[in-house]
This record gives C-alpha cells, structure tokens and sequence, in this order.
C-alpha cells in the first residue's frame, strides 16, 4: 500500500488512475502532474520512489483539489440559491441550469444539479 | 464581477447593457416608492445596491431588493416568469 495525499493505494495501481480518484483531477490534470515529475503514463504506484512520492504529495496539497473544490462548488450554487435567481431555484428543484428541454431526456440534470453538489466527499487519512 | 456576462458571451466592446432607468438618489429620512421596470435585461451596476425594484415578470411586478452579490447579473434573472404545474380538479366531467 502507498500512501498518496492521505489515501491509500494498492501497488499495482496505475499512477494515472490513482491520480484521478481525486475529485477535480482528470485526464489533463493528471497528465500534466505526471509530465512535471517524470511519471511515465504506464508506471504503478508500487514502482514510485519516495521523494517522487513527496513531490506529487506537495504538488496536491497546492492544488485546490477534493473537499476545498467541493465546498467551492457547493457555495458557488448556494449564493445563487440565497439571491434568488433563477439558476438556483433550477439547482434547488433538479432541473437543468441552462434552458435545456425538460420534456424528456433530464435525467443527468436529475442526477447533478442539486444544492450538495459533488456529494459530502472522502474522509482523508 | 459579472458572471452572467461571461455565461451568455456577450461581446465586450458592447460594454453591460445599461437601460435608462428612473434612479433617484434618496434624501435621508425620505422614502422613495421602488422602481417599477419592464427591462428585464438591465444589467444591475454596483450603484444599484440597496434600491428596490418591481420587475415584471410578463404578469406581474415582483419585488426585489438589490444587494451587493446581484451586481453584474440581470434584473430579470431575479423574476421568475413560470408557474409550476399542479393538476386541478375539474368539477364538470
């Protein structure tokens, strides 16, 4: 097991993937964390040497990444909510923001807009 | 500052859309009777916090008190225009 940004990770995980259970980090946020420290894409977390393994704990801690992106989010819809827009009102009731169609086919909007978007996140180690 | 203008694009040598509207500045211990408004675009500009407004929703004139958050989104974002659905009886079948 290898512990990264409090989390701990199996040893023939992928970097890559390990990377992006982090809500706010994807593909290209990934790609370009493992470019800066040298990671080859297919390299696993069991193969990482421990100061590869500070840097990237560094690197993460910089960014605003898990529960400080989530807690954005979430206060980003609520001062919409508490003006009284129309876009809160839409996140508050689970329809789409957007003007998009609600006769049909609403169901990603169903499951997304909501006042506790991202959901209540992980518990860091 | 002005998320709706970054949402909907509008072009930046347009500038935010100002709509002449009755502002009076209130003399203190006066109270001043709120704006009634049909323009629904006017974007809200930081000399507007604190004064009342009655937009018009296509109906009616809702209420609303502007506050420093609002400035740089719309006047009618704060209007709803559509009534949620609820079935009714009918009593004549």
């Amino acid at each position: 097991m290898v512990f990264i940004f409090g989390f701990n990770f199996p040893e023939q995980t992928l970097v890559k993937r390990s990377l992006e259970t982090f809500y706010g980090i994807g593909p290209k946020v990934s790609r370009r964390i493992m470019a800066r420290f040298h990671i080859h894409h297919t390299e696993k977390v069991g193969s990482l040497r421990n100061p590869q393994i500070l840097d990237l704990n560094a690197e993460l801690s910089n960014m605003k990444i898990e529960n400080d992106l989530r807690r954005e989010v979430q206060d980003n819809i609520r001062r919409l909510r508490d003006m009284g827009t129309y876009r809160g009102r839409r996140h508050a009731m689970g329809l789409p923001v957007r003007g998009q169609r609600t006769r049909t086919q609403i169901t990603t909007a169903r499951k997304l807009n909501k006042m506790e978007r991202g959901g209540s996140g992980r518990v860091q180690m | 500052m002005f998320p709706t203008r970054a949402l909907y694009a509008r072009s930046v040598w347009k500038g935010p859309n100002i709509v002449p509207l009755p502002i009076v500045r209130p003399k203190p211990g006066e109270r001043v009777p709120p704006i009634k408004t049909q323009a629904r675009s006017a974007t809200i500009l930081p000399n507007f916090v604190g004064l009342k407004f009655q937009v018009h929703n296509g109906k009616t004139y809702h209420d609303i008190t502007i506050t420093e958050d609002m400035v740089g989104h719309k006047l009618g974002e704060f209007a709803p225009t559509r009534k949620n659905f609820t079935y009714k009886q009918t009593k004549n079948k």
